[in-house]
């Protein structure tokens, strides 16, 4: 009986745990597919549901972190994510594919992925990993690499590849060790590798530093259906990425209550949050808007890569339709909010 | 006596210490030894402090996640309530589907097949297509644990109820008995055993589940906590969140096996002695220590 008992209570507690149950009745969820849970890396998030900006536009966000060998853009595609966070290969990938979907904000118009070496090694450019073997973070970071050595006049075929995985040791003793020459990952094994006195210095060609790195896209069909609720959560986002403009010690607190687990290691918090505060903020005049020209620009140098197989007319899946809603609020207001945050918090 | 089982007191010979105490004085012994060397070749640069973080700082870590930080409790309330869900959803199905392929033999020929098939396939390799099926958040996790615990219940369960023995049986039939005589006196105290077997072997099973769900789907729970403190370099952590698993699993194998005394107790002498006992003694009660 006490078994029973156990089985009911138990299910009980797990029926409380499913998703939306908690979800308030008036709040919209907007669905976003991204690598990571809660993170410092896309702090406008953390920092809109801080300050309420999020539920003020009457959205709650469901986010939907996953490692899945399925493309995010097919979550999109068959309705279980509103929007997907995709880089710039795997946009223009499914673009190629046929895929129905649209750019519509762009989340970080700096690439966060790097190639990086040893502080102490002796590289200097692409060129000096030539014949070397180069460990990638994950398998998408291939076509960065691709693209750093294409831009430097060399190929793929130069370099040996390992997929080294996201877990901070394995990276940490390679780098360390010499079993591979360079790294290709992200700002945020970076910071790991700097809280764990590794330090490391980056080698990437400057003309992949200008590159829309992460961004929404969402299915075409839903562009209308979807507007408010899209629109409330790309203005909730530009206003939480704002607030690191003017206040970063609010947003850093802001980090360390939400996501304490990326700050037990000081040292590797504040080098995440300095390096992710430049790729967040948007470097065009409208937050999160589309650069026709950038994307124009990356194509030749992905499709010689091989990481294309053609270039696309960026008209045919940029769509700048919500970045005016998503650009509609005070920032003067949104000062006086995180003021007020902290002199309330801090 | 071979062997001295017991610590001599001044009294003569009075045990001061049962063999259970001097084991677990042993094994504690053994176990400081073990860290004391970990924490010994971690200072001295033996172990890679990447891979081997100080049995100390560990302990830093859980007195931070679990006190002054206080972050692990909400992921461990989330993966609890999807381990228990998942085990009694998996052990439902698996006994049920169990019970019903072992009495019926037509379905056995047809189902089994099936089942033997799905077993050996890797449920890792499932879980994208479960994804992909059932969407994110709890349903596709869900699903992964349930599939992990589904097998050792469904084979136990069969197994119990196809191999009673046939001696016994004969001997029921022979004296007359009913379906369900046969069933409550002689299947189910013979499958019953076997049965929580695999019900202990599911829900140490359902841990590895959420693990696997949650390195996919990385919302929330301690296999994600995992990743991102193993992704920042904060071993210490990560370790402190591994141990509080094997912890969990411990007492976890530990609650199923009282659980097992407490609903197969005729499989357990020390139980069916204490219930002797017991019944003795309510008989001498009642008799006033007259045998009668």
């Amino acid at each position: 009986m006490s078994y029973m008992k156990s089985l009911v209570a138990s299910t009980a507690l797990a029926a409380m745990l499913a998703p939306g149950a908690l979800v308030a009745q008036d709040l919209d969820a907007v669905r976003m597919i991204n690598p990571l849970p809660r993170s410092t890396v896309f702090y406008p998030l953390v920092v809109g549901e801080a300050m309420g900006y999020f539920e003020e536009e009457g959205v709650v966000v469901e986010l939907l972190p996953s490692d899945t060998s399925i493309p995010y853009v097919a979550f999109v595609q068959n309705g279980q994510a509103d929007l997907a966070m995709l880089d710039a290969t795997e946009t223009l990938n499914a673009v190629i594919a046929g895929t129905n979907i649209n750019t519509v904000y762009e989340v970080m118009q700096n690439a966060p992925e790097s190639v990086a070496v040893a502080a102490t090694s002796d590289a200097t450019s692409m060129a000096d990993l030539v014949g070397t073997t180069v460990g990638l973070v994950s398998d998408r970071d291939r076509a960065f690499l691709q693209a750093a050595l294409d831009a430097e006049g060399h190929s793929i075929d130069d370099v040996q590849t390992v997929v080294l995985g996201e877990s901070g040791p394995t990276l940490a003793a390679a780098v360390r060790d010499g079993s591979v020459s360079g790294l290709v990952g992200s700002i945020n094994d970076w910071a790991g590798l700097e809280g764990a006195g590794i330090q490391v210095k980056l080698i990437t060609p400057e003309e992949l530093l200008a590159s829309p790195a992460n961004t929404f896209a969402m299915n075409v069909d839903m562009i209308e259906e979807r507007r408010e609720s899209i629109e409330g959560f790309l203005r909730a986002w530009s206003k939480g990425m704002y607030v690191s403009v003017n206040h970063p010690d609010v947003v850093e607190t802001m980090l360390r209550a939400a996501v304490p687990e990326e700050w037990e290691n000081e040292a590797a918090g504040i080098s995440l949050l300095n390096g992710v505060i430049g790729m967040n903020v948007s470097t065009t005049p409208r937050a999160g808007d589309l650069q026709t020209e950038v994307w124009s620009n990356i194509q030749p140098r992905l499709l010689s890569s091989g990481a294309i197989e053609r270039e696309v007319d960026p008209a045919d899946f940029l769509n700048d339709t919500y970045i005016d809603a998503a650009n509609d609020f005070d920032r003067a207001e949104v000062d006086a909010e995180a003021e007020a945050w902290r002199a309330e918090n801090m | 006596m071979a062997v001295t089982d017991q610590v001599a007191g001044e009294g003569g010979g009075k045990p001061l210490m049962s063999i259970g105490m001097r084991r677990m004085i042993n094994h504690a012994a053994i176990f400081l030894t073990l860290i004391a060397l970990w924490e010994f070749g971690s200072r001295i640069g033996w172990l890679d402090p990447l891979f081997y973080p100080r049995p100390t700082a560990i302990l830093e870590s859980f007195w931070r996640i679990y006190v002054t930080q206080a972050n692990v409790w909400h992921h461990l309330y989330v993966s609890l309530g999807l381990v228990f869900i998942g085990f009694a959803a998996g052990s439902i199905l698996g006994v049920g589907l169990g019970a019903l392929v072992g009495f019926n033999p037509v379905v056995r020929r047809f189902l089994q097949p099936y089942v033997i098939v799905l077993e050996a396939t890797p449920r890792i390799a499932v879980a994208p297509l479960l994804i992909a099926a059932l969407g994110f958040g709890a349903p596709p996790k869900i699903a992964i644990i349930m599939l992990v615990c589904f097998f050792a219940p469904f084979i136990n369960t069969l197994s119990g109820v196809v191999n009673v023995n046939e001696e016994k049986l004969e001997l029921f039939r022979s004296m007359g008995a009913s379906k369900m005589q046969t069933l409550r006196k002689l299947v189910l105290p013979e499958a019953v055993p076997v049965i929580m077997a695999g019900e202990r072997l599911a829900l140490t099973a359902a841990l590895s589940g959420v693990l696997v769900a949650e390195f996919i789907l990385r919302d929330q729970g301690i296999g994600a906590l995992i990743l991102t403190y193993t992704r920042n370099l904060n071993m210490a952590s990560a370790f402190a969140c591994i141990f509080t698993l094997t912890i969990i699993g411990f007492l976890i194998f530990k609650g199923m096996e009282v659980l097992d005394h407490r609903i197969a107790f005729w499989n357990h002498s020390d139980a069916t002695d204490r219930m002797s006992e017991k019944r003795a003694r309510a008989w001498g009660n009642l008799t006033g220590g007259r045998n009668v």
